[in-house]
């Protein structure tokens, strides 16, 4: 029974998702990539901005793979304005 | 037979001189021995009368040595990532990770992390190459540290390469390469397994020994007393102390007489060597340290 509720479920996400013509999955996919990207670079790195991080002699060895990251890292730390508007821009929030 | 020894003890107890008999006694029953100094102030070339340096050395037959040099070590590392950042960045971004590895140099705690990748390396890659190797460590809460870092570092690393594993896939959903390698996550993964594997040989009992060097003195009883009840809350089991420098049972007049030619003679050299300098001359007393004792001394510190 669960299964045949799974894939009903399933079944509907999958028309949302394939009818999603805005391209807001898209976008919040592309968005919460991109986030997770700067939180990774921000735990490699942290001793750069003055937290202890007992790894960092081991992280240096993926600066070189990490530099276009970085660079993305670095432009939007300086765009950032308001973390609640960045946050909630990604979801539809109208009735 | 326990194939990893480890020497601790209080600074100047003589842990050198204890792994390093060790060492000629194992291989002088055949065992091949390798003796590793991880001591920043290395020793085993004074007490041996012979250069060893950064790689292994032999010392005599069955026995090899090598005192780790954690700057050499860290060097290499950074001049690795250099020579490999090259070959595929160019050459304005080259620049400005070269003044952060520049400042890497110089961190904290990279000695630390140059030297534990060294006794990593030693420990997985000679492992099959020798019966027995002996660890020269630098006073006691070196040697505890060095034991605890695999655990730590294998869970930083697992958590580092999972969380860019996610990453990896979400990407990929983004920029619909499928296909793509990632070269941080496959970096990550090859650390973490590392360190898993020195985890797993340190974690194993049978194959690793502690053992304590003290003096029958006040101050090395208590310093091995805090390093046991330390390493008992790591579940590390030490069976066995090497007590240095017991007097002799038929200790008399001449033994005491050879003692203090031998330290004259050391008088002179050090008058010798260190010419120019303001000597400050305390003598040994026949009660150990104490209280009272430090009093007594602070007279030799007049003017």
């Amino acid at each position: 029974m669960s299964r045949l509720k799974k894939f009903i479920t399933d079944f509907g996400l999958f028309f949302k998702g394939a009818t999603d013509f805005k391209g807001r999955a898209y976008e919040m996919l592309e968005s919460e990539t991109k986030t997770e990207m700067d939180n990774f670079i921000l735990i490699c790195f942290a001793d750069q901005l003055g937290m202890p991080l007992p790894i960092s002699y081991y992280t240096l060895e993926l600066l070189p793979y990490l530099v276009d990251e970085i660079e993305d890292w670095d432009k939007r730390m300086g765009k950032r304005k308001s973390v609640w508007e960045e946050r909630w821009s990604n979801y539809d929030l109208d009735p | 037979m326990a194939k990893i020894i480890f020497y601790g003890g209080k600074g100047g107890v003589g842990k050198t001189t204890c792994s390093t008999s060790n060492s000629i006694n194992y291989a002088e029953k055949g065992l091949k021995t390798l003796l590793v100094s991880t001591d920043p102030a290395h020793s085993i070339s004074d007490v041996l009368g012979m250069d060893i340096g950064r790689s292994i050395v032999r010392i005599r037959e069955n026995l090899d040595g090598l005192e780790i040099d954690p700057e050499y070590e860290a060097e290499l590392y950074i001049e690795k990532i250099r020579a490999n950042m090259k070959t595929i960045l160019s050459n304005v971004i080259v620049e400005e990770i070269n003044s952060q590895l520049d400042a890497a140099m110089v961190s904290p705690g990279t000695h630390e992390s140059a030297l534990f990748d060294k006794i990593s390396d030693i420990i997985i890659d000679k492992y099959d190459d020798y019966d027995i190797i002996i660890f020269d460590t630098a006073p006691t809460g070196h040697t505890l540290r060095i034991l605890t870092l695999p655990d730590l570092l294998e869970g930083w690393m697992g958590s580092l390469a999972k969380k860019r594993k996610s990453i990896v896939n979400m990407n990929k959903m983004v920029t619909r390469k499928y296909d793509e390698k990632d070269p941080v996550l496959e970096i990550l993964e090859r650390r973490q397994k590392r360190f898993g594997e020195i985890k797993k040989i340190f974690n194993n009992t049978n194959n690793v020994r502690i053992r304590f060097v003290l003096n029958a003195e006040k101050l090395p009883i208590e310093e091995t007393k805090k390093a046991l009840k330390m390493l008992k809350q790591f579940d590390i089991p030490v069976d066995t102390l090497v007590i240095n420098r017991i007097m002799p049972d038929d200790i008399g007049a001449e033994f005491w007489e050879k003692k203090r030619k031998q330290e004259q003679e050391y008088l002179k050299e050090i008058e010798m060597e260190f010419q120019g300098k303001e000597f400050i001359k305390i003598p040994l007393l026949d009660s150990d340290m104490n209280k009272s004792t430090v009093d007594m001394l602070s007279k030799y510190f007049g003017e």
